[in-house]
């Protein structure tokens, strides 16, 4: 079975055989042999030539999360077999920022239209006891502020679009 | 003060710190009380305790801020004793008046002294009085703009804007230059009304490189006092903790000595009772200026309550008993090395913005030497209302470097699902040269942040490996089970369950 898999920006084509427990695994045409067993309902054993590697993993709904030594990181799954491949990212136009936690938002710093620099604190969100200031994701235009003063958004909620 | 037992602690807050004041009163045979707001029900601390009240909806100002609630509760359980661990109403100078008048003891100052030490202009105030060096600054607060401008102008830019009813990092603001002074002003007045109920703000000149120390102090109703050394607390963000140690790699045997001193200077002139902390600033030529005192116990008391061998929650119970403080200061020795990583519900890769969930899957480190301090247990939901503290990671050991070694240890055993937290940002700073060499100031997180997060090769590939394998294995269960529809159902099914008939057919 094939995916593509990417991680911290890093796409990898694997190609897993085998099964209970004993695996040859190709990366990008590399073959590995892994022993793996599932340890817990969210963690498993690697033993990748000789080496151990005890991990949570965890579905995400584009793949797995995976705990590591220190952090997790996400893994984003496309199987290649059946060309489900992942829509590419667009690395132009226009750009969003959205909530990343829930929260109030207690102050709009640009108006729309203005010239923003990437980086350049957008809208200041309270979550936590703590006041966030939200950075523009690129240099732009300010097209739209999706929000107002006062206003309670949820995670993943728009709160402005820079183009 | 005659002493008394206490029969019964009522724990006035949330999350690790009502854990850890439970788990000292069980070893002391006391039975605890935790109150929970709504959004709590389900938590560590309710589970931990003896009995539990609720207090009332999730909001910190409808539960854990009630004064009435929290006393309400005291009387119904009949608890003879509060304890407020920290934040909340743990510096409410209002709150321990109304213990005191309720015949309930609050484990902690007396009303009087929270009051005089909590606003922060009097305190400097105080310091002054009893000889300690203080950072340039207002001794009162500053009322409108313009006033604040000429005093700022006055102490001359950089500033620190502070909140007079502060603490926590909360209300505070570096203001270079003058241009900034006003949106500062707003955003500080705003954030300590939010926190405090109270917008009264205060200046300190900011001193270049600052080095954070800090003295903890205990002392009893009999006129006793001692010190427990300090506390390096250089590491933060946003003007927050987020690694301490003990002994402070800056300080020299007579430095440490003067600022022990100093602090119970201020013990003695104010008339301090239990345990409290003096926060000194430390300048390059290793000259020590007061901050502030925190009068309750502080987050990080476990990297002195390892190099001293000392149980503070105990000592602060037993103190709020009347018992007299069982050492002198020649008892009182600093061994070993500790300290302390906070483990918050935070996104260092996103300039550790909140992270709130939750966690669903989590593996605590253990072994000798450490020692974690945890709020929650795997399912626990990390709540958007209260602070994004998970747990304190506490390791001792004999030298500075073996402590180095093993918090890199515990922290690479720790493994967390759900939520993202300060851990990887550890073991970037445990890695980190000037961290080792024990040669941080108060812009270290910055430092280490410009550096970069390059995960190197090896972690992405063997991540790569156990989602791809796992993946493998569902879509397998998923062929060979009855009725299975093969990967494509598998997939539009959103990679959601599976996980548990996986487990099953490999056990």
């Amino acid at each position: 079975m094939t995916f593509d898999a990417t991680a911290s920006g890093r796409t990898i084509r694997v190609d897993v055989r085998g099964g209970d427990g004993r695996y040859t695994v190709s990366l990008d045409g590399r073959p590995i042999e892994v022993d793996h067993v599932a340890t817990g309902r969210h963690f498993a054993s690697l033993l990748v030539g000789g080496k151990s590697h005890d991990l949570g993993v965890e579905k995400r709904p584009r793949g797995y999360a995976v705990a590591l030594p220190g952090g997790a990181l996400t893994v984003d799954l496309a199987e290649a077999a059946r060309g489900l491949s992942m829509p590419a990212r667009p690395t132009g136009g226009p750009a969003r920022l959205t909530a990343p936690m829930p929260g109030r938002v207690v102050r709009v710093l640009e108006a729309p239209g203005a010239e923003v620099a990437a980086g350049q604190g957008l809208v200041v969100i309270e979550a936590m006891k703590m006041e966030n200031e939200l950075k523009s994701p690129r240099a732009g235009r300010l097209q739209e502020m999706a929000v107002r003063e006062g206003q309670a958004v949820e995670a993943g909620a728009l709160l402005a679009v820079v183009g | 003060m005659s002493a008394r037992a206490f029969r019964k602690v009522l724990i006035a807050n949330r999350g690790e710190i009502a854990v850890r004041v439970a788990r000292a009163c069980r070893e002391m045979g006391i039975a605890s009380v935790a109150v929970f707001s709504e959004a709590d029900r389900a938590a560590l601390h309710v589970r931990m305790a003896d009995e539990a009240l609720p207090i009332g909806p999730a909001p910190s100002r409808e539960s854990y801020l009630r004064i009435d609630h929290v006393l309400d509760a005291a009387r119904s359980s009949g608890a003879d004793a509060i304890h407020p661990g920290y934040g909340f109403l743990a510096e409410n100078a209002d709150f321990a008046r109304a213990c005191e008048e309720a015949g309930i003891a609050f484990i902690g100052p007396r009303s009087g002294t929270i009051a005089l030490l909590g606003e922060k202009t009097s305190a400097r105030r105080e310091a002054v009085a009893a000889g300690i060096p203080v950072v340039p600054g207002t001794f009162e607060p500053v009322a409108g703009d313009r006033e604040a401008a000429q005093a700022a102008e006055r102490i001359g830019y950089p500033v620190m804007l502070k909140a007079a009813a502060g603490g926590g990092g909360r209300g505070l603001r570096l203001v270079a230059s003058p241009v900034e002074l006003l949106p500062a002003l707003a955003r500080a007045r705003s954030e300590a009304r939010g926190a405090f109920g109270d917008d009264r703000l205060y200046f300190e000149k900011a001193l270049a490189r600052p080095r954070h120390v800090e003295i903890q102090i205990l002392a009893d109703h009999h006129g006793n006092a001692v010190h427990l050394f300090e506390r390096e607390c250089s590491i933060q963000r946003r003007h927050q903790k987020v690694i301490e140690e003990s002994p402070s790699p800056l300080l020299t045997p007579t430095l440490r000595r003067r600022m022990g001193d100093l602090a119970l200077a201020l013990v003695r002139r104010t008339g301090y009772v239990n345990a409290g902390t003096l926060e000194f600033l430390v300048d390059a030529d290793l000259q020590p200026y007061f901050l502030e005192m925190n009068t309750r116990l502080q987050v990080e008391h476990p990297v002195t309550e390892m190099v001293t061998g000392l149980d503070l929650v105990k000592l602060q119970i037993r103190i709020a008993q009347g018992e007299a403080l069982p050492m002198r200061q020649k008892d009182v020795v600093q061994r070993g090395h500790a300290i302390e990583c906070r483990v918050y519900a935070e996104d260092p890769d996103a300039g550790f913005l909140p992270s709130p969930g939750r966690i669903t899957a989590l593996r605590v480190p253990g072994g000798p030497g450490v020692r974690d301090d945890s709020g929650v247990s795997e399912g626990a939901e990390v709540q958007v209302h209260y602070d994004p503290l998970v747990s304190k990671l506490v390791v001792w050991a004999e030298s500075r470097e073996e402590a180095i070694r093993r918090m890199r240890r515990a922290v690479s055993e720790y493994r967390i699902l759900g939520i993202r937290t300060t851990l990887p940002f550890f073991e970037r700073v445990l890695d980190h040269p000037a961290f080792v060499a024990g040669d941080v100031d108060t812009s270290f997180v910055d430092t280490v942040l410009a550096a970069g997060n390059g995960r190197p090769s090896p972690a992405i590939e063997i991540a790569v490996m156990a989602a791809a394998i796992t993946a493998f294995e569902e879509s397998r269960v998923k062929r060979t089970a009855p009725g299975g529809a093969g990967v494509a159902a598998w997939r539009a099914a959103g990679l959601r369950e599976a996980h548990g008939s996986r487990l099953g057919s490999r056990a």
